[in-house]
């Protein structure tokens, strides 16, 4: 197993070189995609320029949210995004049989080999509109404070990460999978605002079953004292805990859908 | 001589969706679930030896791949017992996978964009190859198959003729005791077919590496496997030298006769008249004991003959042969 | 004409082999339209009315913008003209009597069609029970409204076609799909009419062919503009829809010569 690990700087450096063959358009394709993050974020800026704040919260606090949520799902998503969304093409092609033909984990050589450094412009953009958000708001810094921070990106990014593992496990189990994607991203967008701007069933289905609120909508609220709908007191330690949790259940079902796969042969 | 490879009524079942026709047969598609059962392998059994190479052979459809994809971990059996090289290979993936090879003829594992020793150099990692070892197997197969004047470019760049020489380099780098093909030459010119097939003959030979090869070409397995496999409809049909093969079909081979003046409808005991244009007659060697000798004694000394061609049957008509008598013992069975 | 029609009715029939895509979809805009209502309501939360538009108006807008944007894909516009480009498979299309940038827009169109049908008529119809949706202001403004929807269908095919030929030269058509994103949350009005709009930018907003996508055919629904400016606002509406297809067919021409220089 440790000897995998020792792989992937190799992998990693392939796959970067290999994606550099096309820097021309690699670097039109990130300029894109800052325009097109920052355009939704505009667009919540024209909301609230017109109407103060938006459940309560004001506009640091929303920018905070935006970039808290497009950080987390920047790093989730480069170790599983298009890795995953690909897999049932490469289901369908066959293209996936030559990685259990090799002595090494099919999931260490897909997440590596094609590791998507194309977040770096969400990684960009977040990072510069969390530091004005950061500076803007009235924060009691603290290590704690800090310590939360870093810890529940980090759940965030494990949140997003798992769910798309999941559906791409799913590929494998079930062959087509690829519309369970559209409905990750239509819950996706909800889950850039805060949670008490939805009914309680929205808020319900995103704290549970796609528990995209512990993207962004939950930690930040902790982070900025703000209450959380549901959860109340339990929130700082859900949000804590939600990635990790998603994260064992997704390896399992990692293991399961393979041999699904071996079973009923793609 | 050691069992490498050994199935034991091994079968491979697969469940699909029904597909309704239509338009109106596509609206109910999406309210209804009916599966159909595919049988892909049925009760398949044979053995395969250290050093041999075999030939698999069956029309499309026919469960080819789903052999090789079960004795390469890749699929489970759903009854039987497949053991390769003393393991069962889905059970023991990762120690199955280091000693056995695979090129998918479609399918390529070389990176795209990257230069064709990259990929290779990623296959000593993954494999732990010894590092005096790979470099004497990168030399010799190189060498074998022409490989230098493009090790350093992109395989995007490359003809599918050398893509397919470089994948087949790359499963041989770690000594696989074990070297499955699918569809090994398929798309590729003829100049490239001879340079695959003398080189998978020649590291069968030297190397003493098993050789099990799926193929559509007859052409491949004429030049690499002496025993063949041939299945059909998730059966197996046949399994056995080529050259039994041939025999048990008789030997049928034809014989041309050109003379220098038209000596009329000659009819023979040793050889069939098949079609009679003049100066040119044809006609059939049934018999096996007959020889070429017996026949010209017949047609006698004063017959003016000009002109003999003896062809042996080809491999294609043998097993189209082959099919046909097994369809006909079907339908008069 | 025959050859048109029958792209649009097999992609119609591509959809519907696949059955489970039909109702995740299903389901996942059901919750979209679902949320962006309820954002409105969270927005109004007791106000009656906002720069005198009433919650309903609002959420009827919201539905009607779920009309337009729900059903027609266009980044498959964009990826499959740039794709088509960048591999030369259009020169096979260039051999066809067929021209290559309708068959993609009526093969979209169908599926535009189905989904208009089938997922989001449907939606919008159920969040419509709940919420309740303002009918047309009147008869002559929900005529307009279906002028201005085909017309809106055209305009975003044609937009999206457009930018999947610059993508030839550009040599992606992945940062153009993200471009058109971009173009569509500020300027189509689908997530915030422009009466909400700072003046200055709502002025140059409101002179964009983006506008006719969501704003405009909801605004005439609501009744927003006068009968005569109604007709006025489509006719120019339906130039920009010319000036579009204009730049489409030039930018074709050149694509296709250098397709054919080039060998693809």
């Amino acid at each position: 197993m440790l000897r995998q690990l020792r792989l992937i700087p190799i992998l990693l450096q392939m796959n970067l070189r290999a994606q550099m063959e096309y820097r021309g358009a690699f670097l039109i394709d990130r300029i894109a995609m800052i325009i097109t993050y920052a355009s939704s974020l505009a667009v919540i800026w024209l909301l609230v320029a017109r109407l103060d704040t938006l459940a309560d919260w004001n506009w640091g606090e929303l920018a905070l949210l935006y970039s808290f949520h497009t950080l987390g799902y920047a790093i989730g998503a480069s170790f599983s995004f298009t890795q995953m969304r690909d897999l049932e093409e490469q289901v369908r092609l066959g293209t996936f049989d030559a990685l259990l033909t090799r002595p090494m984990s099919p999931w260490v050589y897909l997440v590596f080999a094609r590791f998507n450094i194309g977040y770096v412009s969400h990684i960009s953009l977040a990072l510069v509109v969390m530091t004005w958000a950061l500076l803007t708001i009235p924060i009691d810094w603290s290590i704690g404070w800090v310590a939360y921070f870093l810890a529940s990106l980090l759940s965030a990014a494990l949140v997003t990460g798992s769910i798309m593992t999941l559906l791409g496990a799913a590929a494998l189990a079930w062959t087509r999978s690829n519309h369970l994607y559209s409905l990750y991203f239509g819950f996706w967008e909800l889950s850039r605002y805060p949670l008490n701007l939805f009914p309680s069933v929205i808020q319900g289905i995103l704290l549970t079953v796609v528990p995209l609120g512990f993207m962004a909508a939950v930690p930040v609220a902790v982070l900025v004292g703000k209450p959380v709908p549901l959860l109340g007191e339990l929130a700082p330690i859900a949000a804590l805990l939600a990635g990790p949790a998603l994260l064992g259940l997704t390896a399992l079902f990692w293991r399961y859908a393979t041999s699904r796969y071996q079973g009923a042969g793609g | 001589m050691t069992l490498l490879i050994s199935a034991r009524a091994v079968s491979k079942r697969f469940r699909q969706p029904r597909r309704f026709p239509g338009f109106l047969g596509a609206l109910k598609s999406l309210v209804t679930a009916e599966y159909t059962e595919v049988e892909a392998v049925r009760d398949v059994s044979f053995d395969i030896a250290e050093g041999e190479a075999v030939g698999y052979l069956g029309p499309n459809g026919a469960g080819k791949s789903t052999m090789i994809k079960m004795m390469t971990g890749i699929l489970v059996p759903s009854a039987g017992e497949l053991s390769v090289l003393g393991r069962t290979p889905h059970q023991h993936r990762m120690a199955n996978a280091r000693d056995i090879g695979v090129v998918f003829g479609q399918r390529s594992q070389l990176w795209w964009d990257l230069p064709v020793r990259d990929s290779f150099d990623l296959h000593r990692r993954i494999y732990d190859i010894p590092a005096a070892r790979y470099a004497d197997n990168l030399a010799q197969f190189s060498e074998l198959l022409d490989l230098t004047s493009f090790l350093d470019r992109a395989v995007r760049q490359l003809s599918l003729g050398q893509r397919m020489r470089a994948e087949m380099v790359m499963a041989l780098l770690h000594d696989p005791k074990v070297l499955f093909l699918d569809e090994p030459t398929i798309g590729l010119d003829v100049v490239a077919k001879d340079a695959v097939r003398k080189f998978l003959a020649k590291i069968n030979r030297e190397r003493g590496v098993t050789i099990i090869l799926t193929t559509h070409d007859l052409q491949d397995i004429e030049s690499i496997c002496p025993r063949l496999i041939m299945v059909d409809q998730a059966k197996l049909i046949f399994d056995g030298a080529l050259k039994d093969l041939r025999a048990s079909m008789g030997t049928r081979r034809r014989l041309t006769l050109e003379f220098a003046t038209d000596p009329g409808r000659l009819e023979l005991e040793t050889a069939r008249l098949s079609s009679d244009e003049g100066l040119l007659k044809h006609y059939q060697i049934e018999r096996e004991d007959v020889s070429l000798v017996d026949v010209l004694a017949e047609v006698g000394r004063d017959r003016a003959l000009k002109d003999i061609v003896l062809e042996e049957p080809n491999i294609e008509e043998v097993i189209r042969t082959f099919y046909q008598g097994r369809n006909a013992a079907a339908v008069s069975a | 004409m025959s050859a048109y029609f029958a792209f649009a009715k097999s992609a119609v029939m591509t959809q519907l082999a696949y059955r489970n895509e039909v109702w995740a979809n299903m389901f996942g805009k059901v919750v979209q339209v679902f949320a962006r209502v309820a954002i409105w309501l969270a927005i109004y939360a007791g106000a009656t009315s906002i720069d005198g538009i009433s919650l309903q108006q609002m959420i009827t807008y919201a539905l009607l913008g779920g009309i337009v944007t729900g059903a027609i894909r266009y980044e498959t516009i964009i990826s499959m003209i740039g794709r088509a480009l960048q591999t030369g498979d259009v020169a096979v299309w260039l051999l066809k009597p067929v021209s290559f940038p309708l068959y993609i827009i009526t093969s979209e169109l169908g599926r535009a069609a189905y989904r208009l049908v089938v997922l989001v008529i449907p939606t919008v119809a159920a969040v419509a029970l709940v919420y309740g949706m303002l009918p047309p202001a009147s008869l002559f403004y929900g005529a307009m409204f279906l002028a201005y929807l085909a017309l809106a269908y055209a305009i975003i095919a044609l937009i999206s076609t457009l930018f999947g030929l610059v993508s030839f030269w550009l040599l992606t058509s992945f940062s153009l799909e993200w471009l058109m994103q971009a173009l569509l949350n500020l300027l189509s009005g689908q997530f915030i009419p422009f009466w909400f709009f700072p003046k200055t930018f709502g002025d140059i907003a409101a002179h964009l062919p983006f506008a006719w996508i969501v704003y405009y055919p909801a605004a005439v629904w609501l009744g927003r503009m006068e009968q005569t400016e109604t007709l006025i606002y489509f006719g120019i509406g339906c130039g920009w829809a010319l000036l579009l297809g204009l730049g489409v067919a030039w930018l074709w021409r050149r694509a296709s010569t250098r397709v054919i220089v080039q060998g693809g």
